[in-house]
């Protein structure tokens, strides 16, 4: 009825008809840290990438603390990277506690060392929904393939090699010659390419997290901190109950994020439900002064692969790379919770794997085995490796409950003016043993454990 | 068949975030959506589109709202078009019912035009009349189900407490669809990724051959911005010049009274003013109108 369709609306519907036979150098499934750095790499060294998100934007299924220690890391893909990312506060505060239900013991660390404050600085606080999508812009704006809202089912195999993916969409298949899955700590693709196994329940824990709004200057008086410094406090003891565990609180620009983690098989044992252990957290003597008056802005929860070396999945099979939390790049030994900067690493490792494969045009498991050979120089295996013995310990009773609780008592009876006459630390420390009835056979074990994990 | 889809870009609810410091929306984290309306119009044009026909889709917007054109795209729109005069922030809907008419005009009148009720956004559920008036062509709104034969579309509608109509309309029609019942389909992953590589036209006035003075329309202007609070009700007070047994017996009516309506005879200016002296007298006018 309109006279004149031919000359309208003019659009790009003839490419439509094109047949959709695309191809890609390098599949990327994920866009958190891993995924968006990886196709960073490979997109900037001319190669054809596709980054494959589920969630409507990157970012919208990520959970983490958040904080980033690995500034360096990133600082080396994107030079000055803070001056353009939305970050909260750099750390230069971080605070390790020891609690009993009513006590708390804590080493406080404070550093004005140029390493902390001065760039590239040592950590920040991020926020994961506002960074990731910054993170993966940047990998956009290098030539990366962005698709969002996008759920992968499962890869294409073809003789026993990785070609493809298949998408849960219409026509859902893509190829590719290498692909490098950063799709997280439960990985539906290196279980669907058969080279992770279905994980234990105590290999993994559970975060929940709450991001608490408070005023920006308020957070500078409570924590004492000036200008966009921030602090990073971690907890273990009586504040996750009878749950193997800890708790953690960072500042942000004008929020707090709060949160537990607890070992997925003893939070079945115990039957805790994790929101009442974060809720039994914040109202702790210790805890309660510092979020008073926070008003709830987010409420999230995920996993951890907390096993370290232990629980590693195969890296490497043909045609495909893992990286990341699919990797159990998640290093959490008490003294250190950190996965951000081992998922980046992972993925510029993996990415510049897929590089030298797509340069001789093999993408067989030797080739592509290089990508283990990078984590040695990236320090990711190192660090995990040094760690190997802390995951298993750190996650033991006595260490995540009994001594800390162990210690703020005897702290308590140390301080404590009664009238009574003063003991010497030592005696002291047997008396709250026997109390406890810890054995001396134990305490010397573990000092052992400790030794080993930590000191050589 | 020539069916133009009219659509829009809103702010995502699920992602607004009031900072419950400041009462602000954190413009930062919020994002883009089509309005779920719109989806629901793009599905039905998509539906009555039979081979041979054509399914054009606007929207008036900045670059940004491209996404939604490409959105279209990925499921199946044959062309897209955005609209949008460069400089200005943002649009009111009789401006974009402007725009839509006269990109409708110069690109090709449609036999069907069509719009969801209303946006996520102003709700003002405008644009399909407003449209209608600027094509001269008949509109019907709240739309749930339609269908096509011929010249003649069958349509029912969604009247107020649960109520439905039928009824026809000849083409060309202006339609708004009420939100809800359909969902937009999936986009095949082929579609979904040449959508994304697509280059989207745009048409700015000039090309429309409009000129900035038939935008102009007299702005209003904010005096004040308030939350809404709700308007001070009078609490029954007891009489207490009565007896105590007629106090607790008027107490325990809750002091519910018969609505009593007034109707007001006279002069038009008598009964306007009688009005306002109503309106006023019960706080909806402000004292200075």
């Amino acid at each position: 009825m309109s006279p004149d369709h031919s000359r309208s609306f003019v659009t790009a519907a003839s490419d439509m008809t094109t047949p959709p036979d695309e191809h890609f150098d390098v599949i990327v499934v994920g866009a958190g840290p891993a995924g968006s750095a990886a196709a960073l790499v490979a997109a900037r060294a001319g190669l054809k990438v596709l980054l494959v998100e589920r969630g409507e934007y990157p970012g919208a299924k990520n959970v983490s603390g958040a904080c980033f220690y690995g500034s360096a890391v990133l600082n080396e893909l994107i030079p000055n990277w803070w001056e353009k990312a939305p970050v909260e506060r750099y750390v230069c505060r971080r605070d390790l506690v020891l609690m009993s239900e009513t006590t708390a013991v804590s080493m406080d660390f404070r550093s004005a060392a140029a390493g902390y404050v001065e760039p590239p600085y040592n950590a920040f606080t991020i926020l994961r929904p506002k960074f990731d999508r910054w993170f993966a812009a940047q990998a956009e704006a290098a030539g990366a393939f962005l698709l969002t809202s996008t759920v992968v089912d499962d890869v294409i195999k073809e003789r026993g090699r990785v070609v493809g993916i298949k998408v849960r969409r219409e026509h859902g298949e893509v190829r590719g010659d290498v692909v490098i899955a950063c799709d997280g700590v439960n990985s539906w693709l290196a279980k669907k390419a058969g080279l992770q196994r279905d994980l234990h329940d105590h290999e993994v824990s559970l975060g929940v997290k709450e991001v608490l709004g408070l005023d920006e200057a308020v957070i500078r008086e409570r924590f004492h901190l000036t200008g966009n410094e921030g602090v990073a406090y971690e907890y273990v003891g009586a504040v996750t109950q009878d749950v193997r565990g800890g708790a953690f609180l960072y500042t942000n620009k004008s929020s707090l994020s709060v949160g537990i983690i607890g070992q997925v098989s003893s939070l079945v044992e115990a039957k805790k439900r994790p929101y009442d252990i974060l809720e039994h957290f914040k109202s702790h003597p210790a805890v309660a002064p510092l979020v008073r008056g926070g008003k709830l802005r987010e409420y999230s929860a995920h996993l951890i692969p907390e096993a370290g070396w232990k629980m590693m999945p195969q890296l490497v099979a043909p045609g495909m790379l893992i990286a990341g939390d699919a990797a159990g790049f998640c290093l959490a030994t008490g003294l250190y919770i950190e996965g951000i900067n081992y998922a980046m690493q992972s993925g510029i490792a993996a990415a510049k794997a897929a590089i030298h494969a797509c340069a001789c045009r093999d993408f067989g498991k030797h080739t592509l085995a290089r990508y283990t050979e990078l984590l040695w120089p990236h320090n990711v295996f190192t660090d995990f490796r040094a760690f190997k013995h802390a995951p298993g310990f750190v996650n033991g009773n006595r260490l995540q409950n009994l001594y800390p609780d162990l210690v703020a008592h005897g702290t308590e009876m140390l301080f404590q003016v009664n009238g009574q006459a003063k003991q010497k630390i030592l005696p002291l420390s047997f008396k709250v043993m026997r109390q406890y009835k810890v054995k001396s056979r134990h305490v010397l074990s573990d000092l052992y454990k400790v030794a080993r994990a930590y000191l050589w | 068949m020539h069916i133009a889809v009219c659509l829009t870009y809103v702010p995502d609810p699920d992602t607004i975030e009031v900072d419950p410091l400041t009462g602000e929306i954190d413009s930062g984290r919020t994002l883009h959506i089509l309005n779920p309306a719109d989806a629901v119009a793009l599905e039905m044009g998509l539906r009555l589109r039979a081979t041979g026909d054509t399914l054009s889709a606007l929207t008036v917007g900045p670059i940004e709202a491209e996404t939604v054109l490409r959105e279209a795209l990925a499921v199946g729109a044959d062309r897209v078009l955005r609209l949008w005069d460069e400089g200005r922030s943002g649009t009111k809907p009789a401006v974009t019912s402007i725009l839509i008419a006269a990109a409708l005009r110069t690109e090709g009148l449609p036999d069907l035009v069509l719009c969801g009720g209303r946006s996520l956004e102003r709700g003002s559920g405008k644009i399909p009349a407003l449209l209608g008036e600027y094509l001269n062509w008949p509109v019907v709104t709240e739309i749930t189900e339609l269908s096509v034969d011929a010249a003649r579309v069958h349509f029912h509608r969604r009247l107020d407490r649960g109520a439905r109509s039928e009824g026809e309309v000849t083409m060309p029609a202006v339609l708004g669809l009420a939100a809800g019942g359909v969902r937009l389909r999936y986009a095949s992953l082929p579609g979904l990724m040449q959508a994304k590589r697509a280059a989207i036209p745009a048409r700015d006035l000039p090309d429309l051959g409009l000129s900035p003075l038939d935008l102009a329309f007299p702005s209003s202007t904010v005096h004040a911005a308030m939350p809404p609070r709700p308007r001070p009700r009078t609490i029954f007070i007891p009489d207490s010049s009565l007896s105590p047994e007629e106090r607790i017996a008027q107490i325990m009516s809750a002091g519910i009274a018969q609505k009593a309506s007034e109707i007001i005879e006279g002069s038009p200016e008598d009964m306007a003013d009688a009005i306002i002296a109503f309106l006023r007298a019960r706080g909806f006018l402000d004292e200075t109108v």
